[in-house]
C-alpha cells in the first residue's frame, strides 16, 4: 500500500516538474517570445476622433503622467489646465503623478507623461513603445555640485573625488557617467556615495561626500538657503545630453497624433508665458497646490531656475543635434547597445525640430 | 524515501506549477506587454541571463550577507532582551514604552538616518535588518518565559536551583515554541529589512538590483528575477528556522 502511494506521488511530483519546466523555458528559437517588439503592440486608448475638432461637449478625456509629486516646476501644466489651454483645444485633461511614466504611458494607461529623454532612449531600447514627442527642457537639468573650490574646470579634474548620487539609475547618473566619460574617466576613477532616499545633500553638507548630483532648479537652491556656496558642473558643455520632455505611446501616435500635438501645444504656449511672467506659473502651481504658497520666494526661485533650463523662447521642437550626441553618449557607455535608431525614438511630427543656431 | 515525505514534495511541486500556469494564463488572456507582466517563460530566460552573467549572484550575496548578519544580532539580542523582560516586571515596565515605540516608528523613515549616522555602510545595513527583526522575537521570548509553569518553577526551586538554573533549565526550553514563533515572523521581517535598508543606501543588493532594474534599465523581467530571488532568501531561512524547531522542540 505504501509502495503504491509512494509511486503515486512520484508520478505526481514529475508531471508536476514537466509542467513547470515548460510554463518557465522558453520554446526553441523561431517561437514568439511574447515580449514587447520596440515598434507596437501598445494598447492605445485613444479614439481616432481629433482633439481639436471636438466641441466644447465633446471634451476628450486625457491622463497626463507628471513624475513623482507635484511641484512648481510642473506650472506650465497647471497654467494650461487653469487658463483653459487644453479646454479650447477639446481636452479634458487629468493631471496625475507617477514615477513609471514610460510604462504607464506605452501601456494606453495615461495618454501622456513627462520623462527623461535619457529614459527614453533607454526604455525604447528595451522594447518599451514610446517616443519623445515635446522638448520642455532645452538645457539638461542635471548637474554636479559642490562647492566652488570643489568643482572642478575640467570633468577630468573628478578623478579621486567622492561623488554622492541618488543611485545607479536616471537622469542623475547618466548626467554623472557622461561627465567622467567627457573627462577620460569611468565611475570606478571616483568613490561613488549612493542616496536612493535624494539625501544627498546633507551627505554633501555633512562632508561625507565633495560632490553631488542634483537638479539645478532643487539641490543648488537647498544649498544656498543652508548658507552653502555654491558651483556648478554642468552636462551641456562636456556632454549634452537631450532634456526632459513630452512622451507619448506609439499607440496613440498612430491613431490620434493630433491630440498628442493639442496637449503639447497647449503646454508650449503656458510655458511660453510662464517664461515672460514667472508670476503667472507661480500662482498656477500655488492653486493647483496651496502648500506651495507657504513659501512663495522659494517657489519662485526654484521656479526662474527652471525657466533658466527650458531656455525660452520655447518651441517644444526636438533638439536632434543633442539628441545624436546624447544617443552616441549613452550607446559608447553601454546603456543602449544602438539596436534601435535614434530617429525612432522620438516623433518629429508633433513639435517638428529645433536647429541649432 | 518515505510515501509521507514524497506527497509533501508533490504537493509543493503542483503548487508551484499551478502558480506558473495560472500566471501564464493571465498574461495570455489579458495579453499583456511584457514590460507591465512579464511570462513566466521570459522570466526564466531573463534569470538564466542573470546567473549567466554573474549580475544575480553579486546582488544575491550583497543581501544574503545582510540578512544573515542582521537577523543574528537582531535575534541575538531580542532572546537577551525577551528573557530579561520576561523575567522583570520592573525591567518590562522601563523598556517596554522604548521598545514599543521604536516598533512604531516606520524602519523605512529610520533607515536613511542610520545610513547617514553610521556612514552607509554594511553595519548601517545590518542595523536596521536587526532592528526589524527584534519586535517579535523579544515580545514572543518575553511571553514564552512567563508561560512556564508555575509549579514547575517552585518546584526547582524548592530543589536549591538557581535563578540562572531556572531560567537555562526550564523558562528558556519551556519557552522555546514561542520563541520559534517569533523566529519564524522574524526571518521573513530580515527580508524586507536588508531591503529597505539597501534603498536607503547601497551599491549593490537585490534592492538596488530592483530599482535599476525598474528605473535604470526598465527591464521589467529582472525585476521580476531579483522579487524572486528574495523570495527564495525568505523561503530558504524560514525552513531552516522550522528544521532546526524540530530539532529542538520535536526530536524525533
Amino acid at each position: 500500500m505504501s509502495s503504491r502511494a509512494n509511486q503515486s506521488a512520484l508520478l505526481i511530483a514529475v508531471a508536476a516538474l514537466a509542467v513547470i519546466a515548460i510554463v518557465l523555458f522558453r520554446p526553441p528559437a523561431g517561437a514568439p517570445s511574447g515580449s514587447a517588439s520596440p515598434t507596437g503592440g501598445a494598447s492605445a486608448t485613444a479614439s481616432s476622433s481629433t482633439a481639436a475638432s471636438a466641441s466644447a461637449e465633446e471634451l476628450r478625456p486625457v491622463r497626463l503622467l507628471l513624475g513623482f509629486q507635484p511641484d512648481v516646476q510642473f506650472a506650465p501644466f497647471y497654467l494650461a489646465q487653469q487658463a483653459g489651454y487644453f479646454r479650447d483645444a477639446g481636452l479634458e485633461v487629468t493631471i496625475e503623478y507617477s514615477d513609471d511614466v514610460l510604462r504607464l504611458v506605452a501601456d494606453g494607461q495615461a495618454e501622456l507623461g513627462v520623462a527623461d529623454a535619457t529614459d527614453v532612449m533607454i526604455g525604447r531600447t528595451s522594447g518599451i513603445p514610446i517616443k519623445y514627442v515635446a522638448t520642455l527642457y532645452e538645457h539638461f537639468p542635471v548637474a554636479l555640485i559642490g562647492s566652488p573650490d570643489a568643482v572642478p574646470d575640467d570633468p577630468s579634474g573628478l578623478a579621486g573625488m567622492r561623488i554622492g548620487t541618488p543611485g545607479r539609475f536616471g537622469s542623475s547618473w547618466h548626467a554623472l557617467v557622461a561627465l567622467l566619460d567627457a573627462g577620460g574617466l569611468t565611475p570606478d576613477d571616483v568613490t561613488i556615495r549612493e542616496y536612493p532616499q535624494f539625501n544627498q545633500v546633507e551627505g554633501l553638507l555633512n562632508g561625507d561626500v565633495d560632490l553631488i548630483t542634483g537638479f539645478l532648479a532643487n539641490e543648488p537652491l537647498r544649498l544656498q538657503a543652508q548658507g552653502f556656496e555654491t558651483e556648478l558642473l554642468t552636462v551641456d558643455h562636456f556632454a549634452p545630453l537631450p532634456g526632459p520632455g513630452l512622451v507619448a505611446g506609439d499607440g496613440l501616435l498612430a491613431s490620434d497624433p493630433d491630440l498628442v500635438n493639442a496637449v503639447a501645444s497647449a503646454v508650449v504656449q503656458a510655458q511660453e508665458e510662464i517664461g515672460r511672467d514667472p508670476q503667472r506659473g507661480v500662482d498656477a502651481a500655488v492653486t493647483e497646490v496651496p502648500a506651495i504658497g507657504e513659501d512663495r520666494a522659494t517657489a519662485t526661485a526654484v521656479l526662474e531656475a527652471t525657466i533658466d533650463a527650458w531656455d525660452p523662447p520655447v518651441s517644444g521642437g526636438v533638439v536632434r543635434d543633442v539628441w545624436d550626441a546624447g544617443y552616441q553618449t549613452l550607446r559608447r557607455l553601454g546603456f543602449i547597445d544602438g539596436s534601435v535608431p535614434v530617429e525612432d525614438m522620438y516623433d518629429l511630427r508633433v513639435m517638428g525640430i529645433v536647429d541649432p543656431l | 524515501m518515505d510515501a509521507t515525505r514524497m506527497k509533501r514534495i508533490a504537493a509543493g511541486l503542483v503548487s508551484l506549477a499551478t502558480f506558473l500556469v495560472l500566471w501564464k494564463l493571465l498574461t495570455v488572456a489579458t495579453g499583456t506587454p511584457s514590460y507591465i507582466l512579464p511570462a513566466p517563460e521570459v522570466v526564466g530566460e531573463r534569470a538564466a541571463r542573470a546567473i549567466g552573467s554573474g549580475i544575480l549572484w553579486e546582488h544575491l550575496w550583497a543581501t544574503l550577507s545582510e540578512v544573515v548578519l542582521g537577523f543574528s544580532l537582531g535575534a541575538a539580542a531580542a532572546v537577551f532582551v525577551g528573557v530579561a523582560l520576561g523575567k522583570s516586571v520592573v525591567i518590562e515596565r522601563v523598556l517596554s514604552p522604548y521598545i514599543v515605540a521604536a516598533q512604531a516608528v516606520p524602519v523605512l523613515a529610520l533607515a536613511p538616518l542610520l545610513d547617514i549616522w553610521f556612514g552607509g555602510g554594511l553595519f548601517a545595513r545590518v542595523l536596521v535588518v536587526a532592528l526589524i527583526v527584534f519586535f517579535p522575537i523579544a515580545i514572543a521570548t518575553m511571553v514564552g518565559i512567563r508561560s512556564a509553569d508555575p509549579r514547575l518553577r517552585e518546584m526547582l526551586r524548592s530543589l536549591g536551583a538557581s535563578p540562572a538554573q531556572v531560567t537555562t533549565q526550564l523558562e528558556i526550553p519551556s519557552a522555546l515554541p514561542v520563541i520559534f514563533g517569533g523566529l519564524r515572523v522574524g526571518v521573513t521581517l530580515s527580508v524586507i529589512g536588508a531591503v529597505v535598508a539597501e534603498w536607503a543606501g547601497a551599491s549593490v543588493g537585490l534592492g538596488v538590483l530592483i530599482n535599476i532594474a525598474d528605473q535604470g534599465l526598465f527591464d521589467t523581467p529582472l525585476m521580476f528575477v531579483a522579487l524572486a530571488a528574495l523570495a527564495v532568501i525568505g523561503l530558504a531561512f524560514y525552513s531552516l528556522v522550522v528544521f532546526v524547531e524540530r530539532q529542538l522542540v520535536h526530536p524525533t
